[in-house]
C-alpha cells in the first residue's frame, strides 16, 4: 500500500521534473498505434533511401517475352529438402484463339536466389558506383527469372519499379511539404502577428485560392511548365504547384496559433523586457506551436501523396519516364489490369500503407504536442 | 452585427471579383486556343482540318481578340445573366450546366447524408467505447477509406460489379430510363444508379469526420460536468448525448458552408471514371478543350458556392457560439 | 530521379540461355491469325446496277407507314427518287425495326455518327475500298482531256424533309456559301489544281459539271474520298466548315443576307442568341446540332449531339431500296449514349451494351473483350487495316531551333539508324497482340500505290550492328561514360526529343519502349507525354524533334496525304514550315533545302493531272524517297487498333465477316449500316 504510494509518488515527481520533451515522448508513447506508425514510416524512408539497392532489375528494361508475368513464386526447398531458396526460368505463350499470355515455370532451369548478389550497376546515393542489390540471382540475370510482384505490360519488373517509386513519391511529399511549411508560417505568421491590413490581404488570398477547384487551378499551372524541361525540373514544378495549394491550411492553424499566443502573458513579459520581434517569435512562440506544426506536417503528407497520384490520374504531373506511385497507378487504371494483370493493383498497397501511417502518426503527434493539455 | 455582416459581404463581392480573374488568367495558361483543340480532337478521331479552316474558325469563335478584351466581354455577359455559348457544345453554357447540376447537387448532398450518417455513429461509438475491438476495426475501415485512391476503387467496384453481379456500369440512369420523360421508374432506377457512386465519394470523408467526432467526443466526456451527471444518477445515454455530443458537432458548424463545393470538386475525377451525368465531366472536359465559356462558369460558379459557403459557415457560428458574439460587441 | 539509370549497353544483346520462348515468326503469325478465327474475307452487299433487276414495288418501315395513313407523309414510291440505290443485302432480306445503340464520347466525336450517315457522299467505294462505285449520285463521266467532270444525280431524289433535291444544290452551295468570304474565307486547293480556279456548272436538273482550266483527273478520286469536296454534307458542314460541294438550298436561304439583308439576318441571330449571322449559319447547317437540317443519309438527328444520348432516326425520304424493294434502313434509330472515358465504354461493351461498336474498342483489352463473348452476346471480328504505320516516328526536318539538332534529324542516315535500331517484333508482340505487320510506313501491298513487297523491310528491320556503324559513320563517334552518344557541338549527351499523345494506342508506352531499344545504338530518346492541345500546339510552333502519329489515309496518298508529306501546316508533323510553304504557294513557311522534298512535292502536284495509273506510279515514286529516307520511321501498320476491332451482337443480321477499315472507307459507312437489321 504505502509502496504503491510511493511508487505513485515517484511518478508524479517525475513528472513534475520532467521537461516538456520528454513530457511529450511519454505521451506519444501511450498511442501504440502512433508508435507503430511511426516506425513504418521509417521502414519506407530507409527502402527510399536505399531504392536502387533493394530493386532486382533494371527498371527501364523492356522485353516484350516477359509480358504480364504474373507474380513469381520462391521456392524455399529444393528437391532434397533443404533450404535453398530458388526461382525458376519462365516459357511463355500467347494462345492464338484468347490472345492470353500464359507462363509456366521450368523446374529444370531452377536460378538461386542470393542476398547481396550482383544485379544491374547503379550509383549508391547517387556517388558510389556499384552493383550490388539485396536480393539477386546466382547467374546475375534477375531480368529473366526474378519477379516477385510479376511484370508490366512491357515486361518491366513491378517490384523494382515500386522500389523506385517510392523514393520519388515519398521525396515528393517531403519537399512539398517543406515548401507548404515555409509558405504558411511566413503567411500565417505574419497573418496572426501583424493582424490589420496584412492579415486582410492573406485571408483574402487564402480564400481566393480555396475557393478556386484545384483540378483547373493545377491543369493551368501544369500546362504552364514548358514541354522543353527535363522530367526533373518538371518534377520540381509540380511539387511547387501543389505546395501552391497546401499551403493555405498550414497557414490558417498559425494564425489561429498566433492569435491565441499573442495574448499569452509570457509574451506581453517578454514584449515588456524589451525583446526584438524576430526573438519573440522564433525564442518563445515557435516551440510553443512547434508540436503542433509538426503534426500538421505528418497530415499533410499524406495529402501531398493523395495530390501526385491525382494529378498522374489527370494525366498531369509526373509522366512516363518518371517513376512514382501515381504514374505506376496510372498504370493499372484500366480493364486490361483488372481482368488479366491484376498484380499491377499491388501498387496501391504501399500507399494505403503509408497514408495510414502518416494519419496515426500525426494524431500520435498532435495528442502528444500539448502533454499539459 | 450589421456593420459586421455589410463588411463580410463586401470582402465576399472582392473575392468573387479575383476569383473570375484568377479563373481566366489560369484558363488562359495553357498555349493554344479552342481551335486548336478542336483540331486535335478532329486529327485524333479520323478527320483533317486544314489551316485555313482553322483560322476561319478561329475568326468566326471571336478567338483573336486580346485577352483583356475578351475578359470583359465576358465579365459583361456575366453581370447580365448570359453566359455565352459553349464552344464545343454549342448551346448556351447555362443550358449544358444546368441540365446537370441538380444531379450534381444530388450526389454532393447524398454523399454528403451517407457520410454524416456512417461517421457520427461511428464516431460516437468509437469515442464511448474507446480502445474496445469495434473501435479498432471501425477506425480501421475508416482510414482505409480515406487512404485508397478513389479513382482506382470506382473502377475496381465498376468491373467487379459487372462481372460477379451484372451490375450496369457507369452513369446514374440507365439507357432506356434516360431519354423517358420522368416517371416512377426512372426515379427507381435512378435510386438504383446511386449507391455506388455515393458510397465511394463518402469514403474520404467518412474516415475524417469519424476522427473529429471521436476526438472531440472523447475531449467533452472528459469534462468535469459529465462525471457530475454520471453521480447525479443520469442515464448514461442521456449522459452522452445531452450536452457531449451536442457541444462536440460545434466544429461540425463551421465546416458546413464548405461541405458542398468541397464534395462537388471531390467528384470530378470519380464522375469521369463513373460517367456520371454531372457537372464534374463537363468540367474536365471544357479544361482540356480550352472551352473559354464553360470553363470559366464552373469554375466560378463553384468559388461563388465556396464563398457564399464560408460566408454562411462564419455567420451560424457566430450565431451558434455566444462567446464569438459577445467579443464582437466588446 | 527519373534519369535512365547505368547500364552496360551490351549486356542484354548476348543471348541468354534461359530466355522466355515465344511464338513472334511472322509465319506463326498468320496462322495465329486465322487459327483465332477473327479475320474472315471481305464481304458486303452487292450493287444492282441493271434497271431490269429493279423491284417494281416498294414497302416502308412500319413507322413510316403509319405515317403515311395519316397523311403526314406522302407514299413510298413517291418519297423514293424514279432511280433509287437497290442493294442486295448480304445475307437476306432485313426486318425493319429496332434502335442500334452506340456508344460516343461527346460533342466532340461528331466522326462517330459523320461515318454511319456517309451514303451521303457522291460517291464511295466498292467493299474491298478498291473500286470507285456510285452512292448518292448515280454515276459521273470523265472528259478524255480530264478538263471536265460531270456528276449525274439521281431523278426524283429528296432531302429528308421532302423537298426535292437537285442541282441546284450543288449551284447553290458554290454561288452563296462556298462563293461567299464571309463563310469560306479561303478556298480550298481542291478546286484549285495548279493554283486555277475551277468553276462549277449547272447543265439540267440532275446533272452537274465541273470545268477546270488544266486537266484534272484525280478529281474523279477526290469525289469519291473523305476530301472537302466529296466528304458529303454531314462531315463537310458540320464543325463550322462549309465544303461539301452541296447544301439544302430551301432550307439555308432564310439564313443568308444575300435573300433578305444583313439586318434581318443579323437581328434573327441576336434573337436566337448567336453573335451574328454567320455564326447562326455554322449552327444551322450542322446536322450534329441542328434536329431540323435536312440531310440526305439513312438517319437524321433528333436530339443533338450535345445531349448525353445522341438520337437519330430514319430518314423517311432515303434514297435506297433493297432488291425486294422495302425502303432502307432497317433500323428505326440509332441511339449514342455517352461514355466519359473510354474504360467505361469498353466495359459496357463487355456487358453488351451496343449492337455494334468498331469506335473507341482498345486493342489492348481484345483477351478481356473475347472472353465475355457469351455473357455480351456478341462476336468480335478484327478488321485489319490498309495503312503501313500505326505508330509512326515523323522527324522534323523543318525544326529550326538548335542547329545540332537540326544537323541529325535532317541526317538520312542518323534516321536510318535510328529506324534500324527499333525492335519492331517486340512492339508488334507487345501492343498489337502479334496481330500487326512490322515493317515500312508504305502502304498495304493490296493497294495500288503500295511500291512493291521488297520497301516493306527497307530501313526497317532491327539490325543494331548496322546502326551503330552508320552512327559511327556520321561523326557521332564520342560516348559519354553512360554509353550515350554525345552532341559534337559542345560534347553534352545528344537528347532527341519524342513528343507522344494518347491516342488509340498507348503511344508513349509504345515510345518508352522504343527509348529503351534506341539504348543499344547508344541514342538517349526523351520521351515527352502531353495533352492533345499541348502537343498539337507545339507541333505547329515547329518546336518538336520527333512526333508520333499514325498515317491512316494515306493509303490513298492524294485523297490524305498530310500524314505522309507537309502539304498543309496542320498535322504536318514531318516539317511544318514547309507545309505552310507549300499550302501558300511559296508566301509563307520556309523552302526546303532537301530536293527530296521538291521532288515529291512536283510528283504529288503532276499527279493530278494525270490519269490513274500515271498517278498510282506517281504515288510509288513518292513512297519510295519516303521509305528510302525515313523521313517518317514506320513500325506497325495493316493492323485493327484503330477502328478494326469490331464488336457485333448476335442479334444483328447481314453482318460482314471483315470490312474495309480505312480513311476513304469512312468505316463503318462503307459496310453499309443501312441494310443491317435485328434478326431477333
Amino acid at each position: 500500500m504505502s509502496e504503491a504510494r510511493s511508487g505513485s509518488l515517484a511518478v508524479e515527481n517525475r513528472v513534475a521534473v520532467a521537461t516538456q520533451r520528454q513530457l511529450i515522448w511519454w505521451r506519444f508513447r501511450k498511442h501504440k498505434l502512433a508508435v507503430v506508425s511511426a516506425a513504418i514510416v521509417g521502414l519506407f524512408y530507409v527502402v527510399a533511401l536505399f531504392a536502387d539497392t533493394i530493386a532486382c532489375t533494371e527498371p527501364f528494361d523492356t522485353q516484350a517475352t516477359r509480358g504480364y508475368v504474373p507474380p513469381q513464386p520462391i521456392h524455399w526447398l529444393d528437391a532434397e529438402g533443404h533450404f535453398h531458396p530458388q526461382v525458376f526460368a519462365l516459357k511463355g505463350k500467347r494462345d492464338p484463339r484468347t490472345f492470353k499470355l500464359s507462363y509456366a515455370p521450368d523446374p529444370g532451369e531452377p536460378r538461386d536466389l542470393v542476398l547481396f548478389g550482383r544485379g544491374y550497376p547503379y550509383r549508391l546515393f547517387g556517388i558510389v558506383p556499384t552493383d550490388i542489390h539485396l536480393l539477386a540471382v546466382s547467374d546475375g540475370r534477375p531480368q529473366d527469372s526474378l519477379f516477385l510482384l510479376g511484370t508490366d505490360q512491357l515486361g518491366r519488373d513491378v517490384f523494382s519499379r515500386l522500389v523506385l517509386a517510392t523514393r520519388t513519391s515519398l521525396t515528393i511529399g517531403l519537399v512539398g511539404v517543406s515548401l507548404s511549411l515555409a509558405l504558411g508560417v511566413l503567411l500565417g505568421g505574419m497573418s496572426g502577428l501583424y493582424g490589420g491590413a496584412a492579415d486582410l490581404v492573406i485571408q483574402r488570398v487564402i480564400e481566393i485560392l480555396r475557393s478556386i477547384p484545384t483540378i483547373p487551378l493545377w491543369m493551368g499551372l501544369a500546362a504552364a511548365v514548358p514541354a522543353s524541361w527535363s522530367p526533373q525540373r518538371v518534377y520540381f514544378a509540380i511539387t511547387i504547384i501543389i505546395s501552391l495549394i497546401g499551403w493555405t491550411e498550414l497557414a490558417r492553424v498559425v494564425r489561429g496559433r498566433f492569435l491565441a499566443l499573442r495574448e499569452e502573458d509570457f509574451i506581453t513579459a517578454a514584449v515588456l523586457a524589451g525583446a526584438s520581434h524576430m526573438r519573440i517569435i522564433f525564442k518563445h512562440m515557435v516551440p510553443s506551436f512547434l508540436s503542433h506544426i509538426i503534426a500538421a506536417i505528418s497530415l499533410a503528407l499524406p495529402a501531398m501523396i493523395i495530390s501526385e497520384t491525382t494529378l498522374s490520374f489527370l494525366g498531369l504531373g509526373l509522366r512516363p519516364p518518371a517513376i512514382s506511385w501515381g504514374v505506376l497507378l496510372q498504370d493499372a487504371q484500366n480493364l486490361q489490369t483488372l481482368g488479366l494483370a491484376p498484380w499491377l493493383l499491388v501498387v496501391a498497397l504501399p500507399v494505403i500503407v503509408v497514408i495510414l501511417a502518416f494519419n496515426f502518426l500525426g494524431d500520435g503527434l498532435r495528442d502528444a504536442a500539448d502533454p499539459y493539455g | 452585427m450589421l456593420a459586421y455582416l455589410l463588411r463580410r459581404l463586401g470582402l465576399a463581392l472582392i473575392t468573387i471579383w479575383a476569383i473570375t480573374v484568377v479563373t481566366f488568367i489560369i484558363l488562359q495558361l495553357p498555349p493554344g486556343d479552342f481551335v486548336d483543340a478542336y483540331v486535335a480532337s478532329a486529327s485524333a478521331g479520323g478527320a483533317s482540318i486544314s489551316a485555313a479552316e482553322a483560322d476561319a474558325m478561329r475568326e468566326a469563335y471571336g478567338l483573336n481578340q486580346p485577352l483583356w478584351f475578351q475578359y470583359v466581354k465576358w465579365l459583361g455577359h456575366i453581370v447580365t445573366g448570359d453566359f455565352g455559348r459553349s464552344f464545343e457544345f454549342g448551346k448556351p453554357v447555362i443550358e449544358v450546366i444546368g441540365d446537370r447540376l441538380w444531379l450534381t447537387v444530388l450526389l454532393a448532398v447524398g454523399s454528403i447524408v451517407v457520410t454524416w450518417g456512417l461517421a457520427l455513429p461511428i464516431g460516437i461509438y468509437s469515442a464511448v467505447r474507446q480502445y474496445s475491438v469495434g473501435d479498432y476495426v471501425f477506425t480501421l475501415l475508416g482510414f482505409i477509406g480515406l487512404a485508397v485512391p478513389n479513382f482506382l476503387l470506382a473502377l475496381i467496384i465498376m468491373y467487379f460489379g459487372l462481372r460477379w453481379f451484372n451490375l450496369s456500369v457507369g452513369g446514374l440512369f440507365s439507357a432506356e430510363q434516360d431519354l423517358a420523360p420522368w416517371s416512377w421508374a426512372k426515379v427507381y432506377d435512378l435510386i438504383w444508379h446511386l449507391p455506388v457512386p455515393m458510397l465511394i465519394l463518402s469514403l474520404a470523408g467518412t474516415a475524417q469526420l469519424v476522427r473529429i467526432m471521436r476526438a472531440n467526443l472523447l475531449d467533452e466526456l472528459r469534462r468535469p460536468y459529465v462525471m457530475t451527471a454520471r453521480a447525479r444518477g443520469l442515464p448514461e445515454r442521456k449522459v452522452i448525448f445531452r450536452y457531449p455530443v451536442r457541444a462536440a458537432l460545434n466544429p461540425f458548424a463551421s465546416t458546413i458552408g464548405y461541405l458542398l463545393p468541397f464534395t462537388v470538386s471531390g467528384s470530378v475525377i470519380i464522375s469521369v471514371v463513373l460517367s456520371l451525368p454531372t457537372v464534374g465531366p463537363v468540367l474536365l472536359r471544357s479544361l482540356l478543350s480550352q472551352d473559354m465559356l464553360l470553363a470559366s462558369t464552373i469554375i466560378l460558379l463553384l468559388g461563388v458556392l465556396t464563398v457564399i459557403g464560408t460566408l454562411l459557415s462564419d455567420l451560424l457560428l457566430m450565431w451558434i457560439d455566444p462567446r464569438i458574439r459577445l467579443g464582437q460587441l466588446r | 530521379m527519373p534519369e535512365l539509370s547505368r547500364r552496360t549497353l551490351f549486356s542484354a544483346l548476348a543471348a541468354s540461355p534461359a530466355a522466355m520462348e515465344l511464338i513472334t515468326s511472322t509465319l506463326a503469325r498468320a496462322a495465329d491469325l486465322s487459327a483465332s478465327g477473327l479475320v474472315g474475307e471481305i464481304q458486303g452487299p452487292t450493287m444492282i446496277t441493271d434497271p431490269a433487276q429493279w423491284p417494281k414495288t416498294f414497302s416502308e418501315a412500319p413507322m413510316l407507314a403509319e405515317l403515311v395513313k395519316a397523311g403526314k407523309l406522302p407514299p413510298v414510291e413517291q418519297r423514293l427518287p424514279a432511280e433509287p440505290m437497290v442493294w442486295k443485302p448480304l445475307n437476306e432480306i432485313g426486318k425493319y425495326g429496332g434502335t442500334w445503340r452506340r456508344a460516343f464520347t461527346g460533342p466532340g466525336d461528331g466522326e462517330n455518327g459523320n461515318r454511319i450517315l456517309s451514303t451521303d457522299k457522291p460517291l464511295s467505294w466498292s467493299a474491298d475500298g478498291n473500286k470507285i462505285v456510285p452512292c448518292m449520285a448515280k454515276g459521273y463521266e470523265l472528259s478524255e482531256d480530264g478538263k471536265s467532270y460531270t456528276l449525274f444525280l439521281r431523278k426524283g431524289m429528296k432531302w429528308s424533309d421532302g423537298a426535292p433535291f437537285t442541282a441546284d444544290d450543288w449551284i447553290f452551295w458554290f454561288e452563296d456559301i462556298y462563293g461567299n468570304p464571309e463563310i469560306v474565307p479561303t478556298p480550298t486547293p481542291e478546286m484549285r489544281p495548279r493554283g486555277k480556279a475551277g468553276r462549277m456548272v449547272k447543265v439540267d436538273e440532275t446533272t452537274v459539271r465541273w470545268e477546270w482550266d488544266v486537266p484534272y483527273f484525280l478529281f474523279e478520286e477526290i469525289m469519291a474520298g473523305d476530301t472537302g469536296l466529296g466528304g458529303g454534307q454531314a462531315v463537310r458542314q458540320s464543325g463550322k466548315i462549309s465544303f461539301g460541294g452541296y447544301s439544302p438550298a430551301h432550307y439555308l436561304k432564310q439564313f443568308l443576307p444575300k435573300y433578305s439583308s444583313v439586318e434581318v439576318v443579323n437581328a434573327r441571330a441576336k434573337q436566337e442568341g448567336f453573335e451574328n449571322w454567320v455564326q447562326m449559319l455554322h449552327f444551322k447547317k450542322d446536322w450534329e446540332l441542328n434536329t431540323d437540317l435536312p440531310v440526305l443519309g439513312p438517319w437524321r438527328s433528333v436530339r443533338p449531339i450535345n445531349n448525353p444520348i445522341w438520337l437519330l432516326e430514319r430518314n423517311p425520304f432515303y434514297y435506297a431500296v433493297d432488291t425486294a424493294g422495302n425502303q432502307l434502313p432497317y433500323f428505326d434509330k440509332v441511339q449514342f449514349t455517352l461514355g466519359e472515358n473510354l474504360e467505361v465504354i469498353n466495359l459496357r461493351a463487355m456487358a453488351g451494351d451496343y449492337d455494334e461498336q468498331e469506335r473507341h474498342i482498345d486493342l489492348g483489352k481484345l483477351p478481356v473483350l473475347l472472353e465475355n463473348q457469351t455473357k455480351g452476346n456478341y462476336k468480335v471480328h478484327l478488321d485489319l487495316g490498309f495503312a503501313g504505320a500505326d505508330f509512326l516516328l515523323q522527324v522534323n526536318q523543318s525544326y529550326d531551333a538548335d542547329p545540332e539538332i537540326r544537323k541529325w534529324l535532317t541526317n538520312a542516315d542518323f534516321r536510318r539508324a535510328l529506324s534500324l535500331g527499333i525492335d519492331r517484333d517486340q512492339l508488334n508482340e507487345t501492343f498489337w497482340l502479334g496481330v500487326g505487320t512490322p515493317g515500312s510506313p508504305a502502304p498495304a501491298e493490296s493497294m495500288p500505290q503500295n511500291p512493291g513487297p521488297e520497301w516493306r523491310k527497307k530501313w526497317s528491320v532491327l539490325d543494331v550492328a548496322r546502326a551503330n556503324t552508320m552512327l559511327d559513320g556520321i561523326g557521332l563517334t564520342k560516348k559519354d561514360s553512360d554509353g550515350f552518344r554525345v552532341r559534337t557541338d559542345n560534347g553534352e549527351r545528344l537528347r532527341i526529343q519524342i513528343i507522344a499523345v494518347q491516342a488509340f494506342l498507348p503511344y508513349p508506352k509504345l515510345s518508352e519502349m522504343v527509348a529503351d531499344q534506341w539504348r543499344k545504338i547508344g541514342i538517349q530518346a526523351d520521351v515527352k507525354e502531353m495533352e492533345r492541345n499541348l502537343a498539337f500546339n507545339t507541333q505547329r510552333n515547329n518546336s518538336h524533334h520527333i512526333f508520333i502519329w499514325n498515317n491512316g489515309g494515306t493509303e490513298l496518298l492524294y485523297l490524305f496525304p498530310i500524314h505522309a508529306i507537309p502539304v498543309d501546316p496542320v498535322q504536318a508533323f514531318m516539317g511544318p514550315l514547309y507545309g505552310a510553304y507549300y499550302a501558300s504557294g511559296g508566301t509563307q513557311g520556309v523552302k526546303p533545302t532537301d530536293e527530296n522534298w521538291l521532288k515529291i512535292w512536283d510528283l504529288f502536284t503532276e499527279a493530278a493531272s494525270l490519269k490513274a495509273e500515271g498517278r498510282n506510279k506517281n504515288a510509288q515514286e513518292i513512297w519510295k524517297i519516303l521509305v528510302d529516307q525515313q523521313y517518317g520511321i514506320g513500325t506497325v501498320g495493316q493492323s485493327p487498333a484503330g477502328l478494326g476491332v469490331r464488336l457485333v451482337s448476335n442479334r444483328l443480321g447481314n453482318i460482314a465477316a471483315r470490312v474495309c477499315n480505312a480513311q476513304h472507307c469512312r468505316t463503318p459507312g462503307n459496310s453499309h449500316p443501312e441494310t443491317w437489321y435485328f434478326k431477333s
